[in-house]
């Protein structure tokens, strides 16, 4: 049976995929899905939705994903266990999958205390392997935690992320390995600023012989300025931005530096087509979407298979 | 007008590696100012409890001060440090109750100064008396908080005797 | 032991503005370990709630006892025959102590004076860390005991996350990931073999299920 995903089906088919970020407003009005929807139509093969993305209370993922769905697009649906337990992800699952949604992407979140409601209860019943073994399971044995049947199994294409660039770096690639085993069938990976240790990753990542089990998509965001290098590289958890890049935006003028920021996601792209192993791309353009469809043509990514 | 004019109570806790005559040598002001005076010798100057400082107040005095060892003189290596550090936490607890926290005061000695403690405590007397009267201390006779009572745990149907108060300066005695 | 941090003043004058006769009860246990809530913090906060009264003028009698332990019945006991004396407790035990005074000694009011924290260690002088959330069912044999539930902003089974740099957690660049000690650990063992299990999600109905846990032992009991 031809799946639903189109992100599966592009990635089946041997295509080097493209999936962007879209980010829910902080607000009830649909109309901005919508015309990020309309700003992304045929440039992706799918459009991640971020689930209340650093702790910050936004419109939800999976009301933003069914938006996006009735616009023609392929929407991932971001689940993070920082607000949910494993009832309401459980039921989540089935619910989106009933909306049509047929793609997950599982992940821990990053930690309530960051965003506008510090004083939340994190939740954390599970963690992200589990959640991703917990889909899975759901999926493939159409069983829910604790082995209770489902009358009708979750159709979903699962996802989890993985970052290259935390610590202990050594652990990182086994740490995939660990989600492929839990269920993951595709990964979409940290923005990639240093490629020498996203390439020293990778290495280890195919010495253990998982890009052969499991899609990988190497994130991609356009700097807009050089500015938000340096923010990123010292204030957000996880990035690794390093000093070449801060330089080389800090090097052009103000008003050149998100042509600049583009360039350097091109080049990025064009290395990561090359990388064995890497099977597209994952733009996550914050609160800058119109740039991704100039930065898809300029990547020779346009037009998008049909499949 | 300088503390002592002023009629005001001042207790010294002091390091007594300060002064190896101490004993004799605060005899003659402790005879002249009675109970405005009290000298209470500390083995070491990091054995000071906030709970010493406060009773200090409570049961009279308007001025507190903690004489320490020269920085780096300790005997035992980090008493003073933990003297400063236990009198700031006692500053910030009589200002949670709005009393100033410089009724608390930490002195610290230089390194070769000579000085008794009744010379240093002459000096401490001789400043200008900066505040009133301690606000916060009870009624009653110096020595005695007619209110402080620490009470000792009890057998059910013994319930009347009340102990008297825990730490009791009137005795001038040594916090070993 | 169980650590915990006096409330500000305010907090307590507040609770017990409608009383006269107060008696502030210590605990001889964790919280005198963790200095606050045992004798000389009794001796301290009954100091400053009297210079407190008369700074304000206002006439209270306070008095202070500390029980070698607030949460066990036969320390308790000692109270018995002295509570009708006063007004309120204001305990310094933690919320044990506390809850188990006011079973014990029914229709005397009880008020908790201390912030009660954690279960933790004192890591050197003055320093106390948390790392036991009591979940019932200890699985410190997998993670070199190191508590992922505990010490793990996110409590992750199978960390690290993305946020971890340095051998830090991207919550508090002051704290040490979790899971940063727990692989060097494994490491240090020759065990990170177990680094490559699927820990599945805990049991967590050890800790919540249904309502306050007990544990009850006829062997123990009379
Ligand atoms: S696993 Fe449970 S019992 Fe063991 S240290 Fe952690 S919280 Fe405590
Ligand atoms: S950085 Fe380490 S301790 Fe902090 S949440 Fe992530 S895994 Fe847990």
């Amino acid at each position: 049976m031809k799946t639903d995903s189109r992100l599966k089906r592009v990635l089946e088919k041997g295509h080097f995929a493209v999936t962007a970020e879209c980010g829910p407003p902080k607000g009830a009005d649909p109309k901005v899905i919508k015309s990020k929807g309309k700003i992304l139509k045929g440039f992706v093969d799918s459009v991640n939705v971020t689930d209340n993305q650093t702790g910050v209370v936004r419109l939800s993922s999976l009301a933003a994903c069914v938006l996006l769905k009735k616009e023609g697009l392929d929407p991932v649906l971001q689940m993070t266990t920082r607000d949910r337990n494993r009832i309401a992800l459980q039921s989540d699952i089935l619910g989106a999958s009933a909306l049509g949604i047929r793609n997950v992407l599982c992940l821990s979140g990053d930690h309530q205390s960051f965003g506008n409601q510090p004083q939340a209860k994190g939740v954390f019943d599970v963690d992200s392997v589990q959640l991703v073994q917990l889909v899975r399971q759901m999926r493939d044995n159409g069983v829910i935690l604790g082995g209770d049947k489902l009358s009708e199994p979750p159709r979903l294409f699962i996802g989890a992320v993985a970052n290259p660039f935390a610590d202990p770096f050594a652990y990182r690639a086994i740490r995939l390995g660990k989600k492929v085993a839990a269920g993951a069938e595709f990964i979409q990976t940290q923005c990639i600023y240093n490629l020498t240790r996203f390439n020293e990753w990778m290495d280890k990542v195919r010495d253990l012989g998982l890009d052969e089990k499991v899609y990988i998509l190497g994130g991609i965001t356009p700097l807009k300025s050089a500015r938000m290098a340096e923010f990123m590289s010292k204030q957000v958890a996880g990035m690794d931005v390093p000093d070449e890049i801060i330089n080389r935006m800090k090097s052009v003028p103000a008003r050149e530096q998100r042509q600049e920021g583009i360039k350097i996601a091109i080049e990025t792209i064009q290395a990561l087509k090359e990388a064995r192993g890497v099977h597209g791309v994952h733009i996550m353009a914050i609160e800058w979407e119109e740039a991704v469809p100039q930065l898809i043509e300029a990547a020779k990514l346009f037009p998008r298979p049909q499949v | 007008m300088d503390q002592k004019s002023a009629g005001l109570n001042i207790t010294i806790f002091f390091c007594q590696q300060l002064d190896a005559n101490q004993d004799a040598n605060r005899r003659v002001l402790e005879r002249e100012l009675g109970s405005r005076i009290k000298f209470f010798p500390l083995p070491c100057s990091g054995r000071i409890e906030p709970l010493h400082l406060l009773r200090a107040l409570e049961t009279g005095a308007d001025r507190v001060y903690l004489i320490i060892c020269p920085e780096g003189a300790c005997r035992y290596r980090e008493g003073n440090l933990r003297a400063r550090k236990r009198l700031a936490f006692a500053q910030g607890l009589i200002e949670e109750i709005g009393l100033e926290p410089q009724r608390l005061e930490l002195i610290q000695t230089t390194q070769g100064d000579q000085l008794t403690i009744d010379q240093r405590a002459h000096d401490l007397l001789a400043r200008k008396a900066a505040f009133g009267p301690n606000p916060a201390k009870l009624q009653g006779s110096r020595g005695q908080a007619n209110n402080a009572r620490t009470l000792e745990p009890m057998n059910p149907g013994t319930p009347d005797v009340y102990q008297g108060v825990h730490y009791d300066y009137s005795g001038k005695k040594t916090f070993i | 032991m169980i650590t915990a941090e006096r409330k500000p003043l305010s907090e307590i004058k507040e609770m017990i503005a409608p009383y006269k006769k107060i008696l502030v009860a210590g605990c001889g246990s964790c919280v005198a370990e963790c200095a606050s809530g045992g004798e000389k913090e009794v001796g301290l906060l009954a100091s400053a709630l009297r210079m407190d009264a008369k700074m304000e003028g206002r006439k209270i009698e306070v008095n202070e006892i500390t029980l070698d332990r607030q949460c066990v019945y036969e320390f308790i006991d000692q109270l018995t025959g002295l509570v009708g004396q006063f007004d309120v407790i204001l305990s310094l035990g933690c919320g044990a102590g506390v809850q188990a005074l006011a079973d014990v000694f029914a229709g005397v009011i009880i008020l908790p004076a201390l912030n009660t924290a954690f279960i933790g260690q004192t890591k050197e002088a003055g320093l106390w860390i948390e790392n036991c959330r009591a979940c019932g069912d200890c699985k410190l044999g997998y993670f070199a005991a190191v508590c992922p539930i505990t010490r793990c902003a996110k409590g992750l089974f199978n960390g690290p996350c993305g946020g971890s740099k340095d051998g830090k957690c991207e919550t508090d660049p002051d704290a040490p990931c979790a899971w940063q000690l727990i692989i060097e650990r494994l490491d240090k063992a020759g065990r990170l073999d177990l680094l490559q299990n699927v820990y599945p999600p805990a049991d967590w109905s050890k800790q919540q299920g249904k309502g306050p846990r007990k544990i009850h032992r006829e062997d123990q009991s009379i």
